[in-house]
C-alpha cells in the first residue's frame, strides 16, 4: 500500500478513464478470442492423443511427437497427402495463372477503351463479384455434368479462373494509376494496342498483379465446396477435401476411444495446420497490401 | 482511388484529330467511324478470355440452373413449377430457412458489434500497438473451410479447449453439452466471426483513417470526449462501409454449407445433412439424383444472393462503374 502511495505522490497521474479501462478489457478479450485458438493449434500439434487430454491446454509436448504424428499421417494407407498437396498446388497455381491472364487485359480494356457494351460488362462483372461463390457451386456442377467434365482437374481450374473481383481490381488500377500521357505517346510513336498493353501497361501493373494473385490464391487454396462437389475420385482431391475425407474415414475426431487406426486427434490437428500454414505465411508477408481498403470487395462474409 | 487521369469520355480514337479537321467532310466522318470500330474490336480482343470464362462460369450455369428447375430431370419432361412445389412442400425447407436465418441474424449482429467496436478502439490506440492488435485479429482469416471446423470442434470440447475454464464455469462437461448450450446457429456464427472479423476490421479501420482530420480536430476543440466522438462522429461517418459489411455478410451467410456439412467429422451425433439451404439442394442432387428440385432450390438461393448484389451495384455507390 505504501508503495502505491509513494507512486501517487511522486507522479500525480491522470486517472484512467472508465472508457479506457473498458477498451483495454475488450482488446484483451479479443486477443484471447482470436489469438488463443491459433496458439493452441500450433501447440496441440506437439502432443500425443493421450497427452492432449492429460496435459493442460496450451502446453508444449515434444518435437518427437510432431515427427511421430507426421509419420502416422503420411504412412496411413488411406492418405495420399503428397497427391492432395500437389493437386491443391496445381489447382491454385492454375487458377491464379489463368485468372491473371483473363483479368489483366480485361481490366485494361475496360479502363482505357470506350466501346459499346462496356457498361453492361462492368455491371455483370460486379454482380458476379458480389454474388457469393457458394451460390453457383451447384449450378456449375449441373453444367459440368452436362458437359461431361465432372471429376476432372480442368473443371476446377477453369471454374476458379473466372475471378470477377480480379477484373474489378485490374480495372480500378488501370483507371486510376496509369498515366494517360504515356499510353498516348506510345501510340503516337506507332505502337500497336497489344504492344502498348504488353510493354507499357503491364510492367506498371505489378502492384495490381500481386493483389489479384494474393486474393485468387487464398480463395483457391482453401476451396472446399466446389472441389467437394466436382471431384469424386480421391486421386483428384485437393487438400481440404482429402484431409476431411481422411479424418472422417478414420473417425479421428469422434468419441469412440480405440479405433486401432493411427490417425487420431493430433493427426487431424496437423492436417489442419498443413492447410492453414501457407495462407498464414502469405498473410504475414502481405501486411503491406492488407492495410488498403481494397479488401472490401474480397471479403466474402 | 481518385479519378485523376481519367477523362469522363475517353477520346473516340487517336488524338491526331483536332476540332478544326473534323469540320464535316464525309470522308473524315467515315474515317472516324472506322477508327471507333477498330477501337471496339481491340477492346473485345483484350476482353475475349475473360468473356469466355464469364459466359462459361457466370452466365451459363445460372441460366442452365434456372432452365433445369422447370424440367423433370428424371423423365426429361417440362414440369412447369412442380419442382418448386416439391421443394416448398418439403418439410425440411422451412426448417433450413429458419436455421439459416437464425444463423445470419446472430452472425451479422456479432460482426456489427464486434468489428465496429474493435475497429474504433484500434483507431484510438497508439499506432504500433494498434497494428499489432489488428494483425492478431486478421490472422485467423487463414483458418478457413475445413480447418476452421476441425479447430472449432476442439475449441468446443471442454477436455482439450483453451477455453475450458469458461465451459467449467457453466458446468458444461463435454462437447455435446457445449454445442447444445450454445446452439448450432451460434456455433457457426462464432466460427464465421473468428475467421472473417479480421478482414472487416482492416476495412473499417481503413475507412476510419481516411476520415478528415479537421472534423476530428473541430470536435475535440468543442470538447467532444473520445467515446462520444466514436459514437457520434466516427461511426456515422463510416456507415457506408458498415452497411456494406452487413449486406455482404447477409448474402454470404445465406449460402452456408461447409460448416454444418463438416460438423459430422466429430461423429454421427453431430452430423447434419440438411441443416442449411445449400445442404438441402446438395442432398437433392447427390442423394436423390433429382437435379430438377436441386436446381429449383439453387435458383431460390441464387435469386436471393443476386438481388442483394444487384441492389449493391445499382442502388448504392460502393463500387463504381463509371470512371
Amino acid at each position: 500500500m505504501s508503495g502505491a502511495r509513494t507512486t501517487i505522490r511522486r507522479r500525480p497521474r491522470r486517472k484512467l478513464a472508465f472508457w479506457q479501462l473498458a477498451a483495454g478489457l475488450i482488446v484483451l478479450f479479443a486477443m484471447c478470442f482470436f489469438g488463443l485458438p491459433l496458439l493452441w493449434l500450433f501447440l496441440a500439434a506437439t502432443q500425443t492423443d493421450a497427452s492432449l487430454f492429460s496435459e493442460p491446454p496450451l502446453s508444449f509436448g515434444s518435437w518427437e511427437n510432431v515427427g511421430q504424428t507426421w509419420t502416422n499421417l503420411v504412412t496411413y494407407e488411406g492418405t495420399q497427402l503428397g497427391t492432395w498437396a500437389l493437386n491443391s498446388l496445381i489447382y491454385s497455381v492454375g487458377g491464379v495463372g489463368l485468372s491473371l491472364v483473363a483479368a489483366l487485359p480485361a481490366g485494361y480494356a475496360l479502363a482505357t477503351h470506350a466501346f459499346p457494351g462496356r457498361r453492361a460488362i462492368l455491371l455483370v462483372t460486379m454482380v458476379a463479384m458480389i454474388t457469393p461463390n457458394a451460390a453457383v457451386v451447384l449450378p456449375i456442377f449441373l453444367e459440368m455434368n452436362l458437359l461431361g467434365l465432372n471429376n476432372t482437374r480442368i473443371s476446377i481450374i477453369l471454374a476458379t479462373a473466372f475471378f470477377p473481383f480480379g477484373v474489378y481490381l485490374a480495372f480500378i488500377y488501370f483507371a486510376t494509376s496509369l498515366p494517360r500521357e504515356i499510353l498516348n505517346s506510345a501510340r503516337v510513336d506507332g505502337a500497336s494496342p497489344w504492344q502498348v498493353f504488353r510493354w507499357i501497361a503491364l510492367p506498371l501493373a505489378k502492384p495490381a498483379i500481386a493483389l489479384i494473385a494474393f486474393f485468387s490464391f487464398v480463395a483457391n487454396w482453401s476451396n472446399y465446396f466446389l472441389a467437394f462437389v466436382l471431384l469424386s475420385d480421391d486421386e483428384l482431391y485437393n487438400l481440404p477435401v482429402g484431409l476431411t475425407s481422411l479424418i472422417s474415414g478414420a473417425r479421428a475426431l469422434s468419441f469412440s476411444a480405440a479405433t486401432g487406426i493411427p490417425v487420431r486427434r493430433p493427426e487431424a490437428i496437423q492436417a489442419a495446420l498443413l492447410l492453414v500454414l501457407p495462407v498464414l505465411v502469405i498473410f504475414l508477408f502481405s501486411q503491406r497490401f492488407i492495410r488498403t481498403g481494397q479488401l472490401a470487395g474480397s471479403e466474402k462474409g | 482511388m481518385r479519378r485523376a487521369h481519367v477523362p469522363a469520355h475517353p477520346p473516340p480514337g487517336r488524338w491526331g484529330v483536332t476540332a478544326g479537321m473534323a469540320s464535316g467532310t464525309a470522308q473524315l466522318a467515315r474515317a472516324l467511324r472506322a477508327r471507333k470500330r477498330r477501337n471496339a474490336i481491340t477492346a473485345y480482343l483484350f476482353l475475349a478470355p475473360y468473356l469466355v470464362l464469364l459466359l462459361m462460369f457466370g452466365m451459363f450455369p445460372v441460366g442452365y440452373a434456372i432452365g433445369l428447375s422447370f424440367f423433370d430431370t428424371i423423365s426429361g419432361a417440362f414440369a412447369g413449377l412442380s419442382n418448386y412445389m416439391l421443394a416448398l412442400e418439403d418439410f425440411r425447407l422451412r426448417r433450413s430457412f429458419v436455421n439459416v436465418f437464425t444463423y445470419v441474424a446472430i452472425w451479422v449482429s456479432l460482426m456489427l458489434a464486434g468489428v465496429i467496436t474493435l475497429a474504433v478502439i484500434i483507431d484510438m490506440m497508439p499506432r504500433r500497438l494498434g497494428t499489432a492488435v489488428r494483425t492478431m485479429t486478421f490472422l485467423p482469416g487463414a483458418v478457413t473451410s475445413a480447418a476452421v471446423v476441425v479447430l472449432w470442434l476442439f475449441l468446443l470440447d471442454p477436455l482439450v479447449s483453451p477455453f475450458g475454464g469458461v465451459y467449467a464455469l457453466f458446468g458444461l462437461g463435454n462437447r455435446f453439452q457445449v454445442i447444445d448450450a450454445i446452439g448450432l446457429a451460434s456455433v457457426f456464427a462464432l466460427m464465421g466471426f473468428f475467421a472473417y472479423a479480421g478482414g472487416w476490421i482492416v476495412v473499417l479501420h481503413g475507412a476510419l483513417t481516411a476520415l478528415p482530420e479537421e472534423v476530428m480536430e473541430a470536435a475535440r476543440m468543442d470538447g467532444c470526449k473520445p467515446v462520444a466522438m466514436a459514437w457520434r462522429i466516427k461511426i456515422p461517418m463510416i456507415w457506408r462501409s458498415i452497411a456494406l459489411m452487413a449486406v455482404l455478410s447477409i448474402a454470404n451467410g445465406l449460402q452456408l454449407f461447409v460448416e454444418p456439412h463438416l460438423l459430422g467429422l466429430a461423429g454421427p451425433q453431430l452430423a447434419r445433412n440438411d441443416w442449411s439451404l445449400n445442404q438441402l439442394a446438395y442432398q437433392y442432387a447427390f442423394s436423390l439424383g433429382d437435379f430438377g428440385v436441386s436446381a429449383a432450390l439453387s435458383t431460390i438461393t441464387l435469386a436471393l444472393a443476386m438481388s442483394i448484389a444487384l441492389w449493391i451495384v445499382l442502388g448504392t455507390r460502393f463500387y463504381r462503374i463509371d470512371q
